[in-house]
């Protein structure tokens, strides 16, 4: 299982951990349970500074993704344990919609355009 | 056979298992074509220029261990006192191992400013594998199990004959070796650790492959210490064995053990070169390339520096590298070798 980092992306490196990490639980490919690795090794595999990592899982945790135990590692949290507010989940969602609009496109291409990114997302074929 | 000669046969076997490791040493810079120096792909007309020195004084490098071990043992074989061909063993290993890490960063160091132009761009994406690393992971229950057991039931019965005796026997004599043989164990251990945690970056291009390459060196690394610390349980085990039986059967055991370790290391070295090629063969599939710096920290030290939170053990700097001294490795590295001078001051083993 990997997570690819580039170096050209504008995302900041804890950032594009978190959305790679993010990816995987959506596709399946890190199942509830899962360890991850320690930030020690994640840090010295990318050769950044221990709090880069830290702050990502940081981040997943406060999102309910992921349960961070102490003496244990990271894992993988239960879905049942990130369910959130949906007005709170349906706000990227609406962000996103208004800037397809915005940018001139119908509701039918745009219709077409989250189901096709849903696949992607759920399958990972990216 | 006396123990000395023996130890001699050893060391005449360890030197002769080396000459193979010496010629492929001899040749590891061309070992991906001429295009290459080592893992740096360079320019057409690099052997006729700056790569023949590069590479001469890489190779003289290479002979010095060999010329130390030479002028040593005719001094040890002279002195009469082969017991320290078992250090010599040990000392050389090391001195070549070391010798050949920094003689080939150098090299290739050197060897960069002569490289192709395309190949100093580093990846711009790089690979992060999500499967933790732990140094259970990497071990052996059984083995594991064999050497706890073996070595407790050793020093247990080590204990009883001390205590059962009934002339005035000295402790530091009954557990003194068997605990510097525990010693080197649980320094093997701190090795296993270095190996499983030594950090792993990988580029997008041919991400698996690498990933597999250096699993596997990563592998044989450690069957070779787990071998090691097997050799040394055996041997406290031995010398537990050694007290328990009678003089005329302690030579006999002696030797019988000799012979079996000889044909085992035979066996072992054979067992090694397989899986060394295996390594190699795994490494020459996988093109190197050059991985983009994303640390920031650079380090102010000429040799030490203390970053608490760069997980790197060595960090680059203006004048080279530079130890840190925050890593957990340096300061396990640092805990061994204080403990090993206080074992050695509790034993009197340097008198």
């Amino acid at each position: 299982m990997f997570l690819t980092i580039h170096t050209n992306d504008d995302r900041p490196i804890y950032q594009q951990v978190v959305d790679g990490i993010k990816e995987l639980i959506a596709r399946g490919e890190l199942a509830e349970g899962t360890a991850l690795p320690p930030v020690r090794q994640l840090a010295g595999d990318l050769g950044v500074n221990l709090n880069t990592i830290a702050a990502a899982y940081r981040e997943l945790q406060k999102d309910g993704l992921i349960t961070v135990r102490h003496g244990s590692g990271s894992v993988v949290a239960s879905r049942t344990a990130t369910e959130r507010d949906q007005n709170q989940l349906l706000r990227p969602l609406r962000a996103a919609l208004t800037e397809l609009v915005l940018a001139g496109l119908k509701p039918s291409r745009i219709l077409k355009i989250v189901i096709q990114e849903l696949r992607l997302v759920t399958k990972g074929s990216r | 056979m006396s123990p000395n000669q023996m130890l001699l046969l050893i060391f005449i076997f360890c030197a002769g298992s080396r000459i193979r490791g010496c010629f492929r040493r001899w040749r590891q810079p061309l070992l991906r074509g001429p295009q290459w120096f080592f893992n740096v792909p360079v320019q057409d007309d690099f052997y006729t220029g700056p790569g023949r020195t590069l590479l001469r004084y890489y190779r003289l490098r290479m002979l010095l261990p060999v010329a130390l071990e030479v002028v040593l043992a005719v001094a040890i074989f002279v002195s009469g006192r082969l017991f320290y061909f078992g250090w010599l063993i040990l000392a050389i290993s090391a001195a070549i191992h070391l010798n050949h890490l920094f003689s080939v960063d150098r090299s290739e160091r050197k060897a960069r400013s002569f490289a192709k132009p395309e190949s100093e761009r580093p990846v711009c994406a790089m690979v992060l594998s999500l499967t933790p690393r732990r140094l259970s992971d990497y071990s052996n229950r059984w083995t594991e199990g064999f050497i706890v057991l073996v070595s407790l039931a050793a020093f247990a019965w080590l204990l009883r004959y001390y205590l059962h005796s009934t002339g005035a026997l000295n402790l530091r004599i009954v557990v003194g070796w068997p605990l510097l043989l525990l010693y080197q164990q649980l320094g093997f251990l701190f090795v296993k650790y270095g190996i499983v945690a030594w950090r792993t970056p990988i580029p997008q291009p041919q991400a698996e492959e690498h990933l597999r390459a250096r699993e596997e060196a990563r592998k044989l690394h450690l069957k070779v210490c787990d071998c090691c610390r097997i050799l040394i349980t055996v041997e406290i085990a031995l010398f537990a064995a050694v007290l328990a039986i009678t003089p005329a059967l302690r030579m006999k055991l002696i030797n019988g053990y000799w012979v079996v370790l000889l044909i085992g290391a035979v066996a072992l070295a054979i067992w090694h070169e397989k899986g060394r090629l295996a390594v190699v063969k795994a490494n020459l599939r996988v093109r190197p390339m050059k991985m983009p710096a994303l640390s920031q920290v650079e380090s102010s030290g000429r040799l030490l520096c203390y970053q608490p939170a760069t997980p790197m053990l060595l960090i680059k700097g203006a004048h080279g590298y530079a130890l840190n001294l925050a890593n957990r490795l340096t300061q396990l590295g640092a805990a061994y070798l204080a403990g090993l001078i206080a074992l050695f001051a509790i034993l009197r083993i340097g008198h």
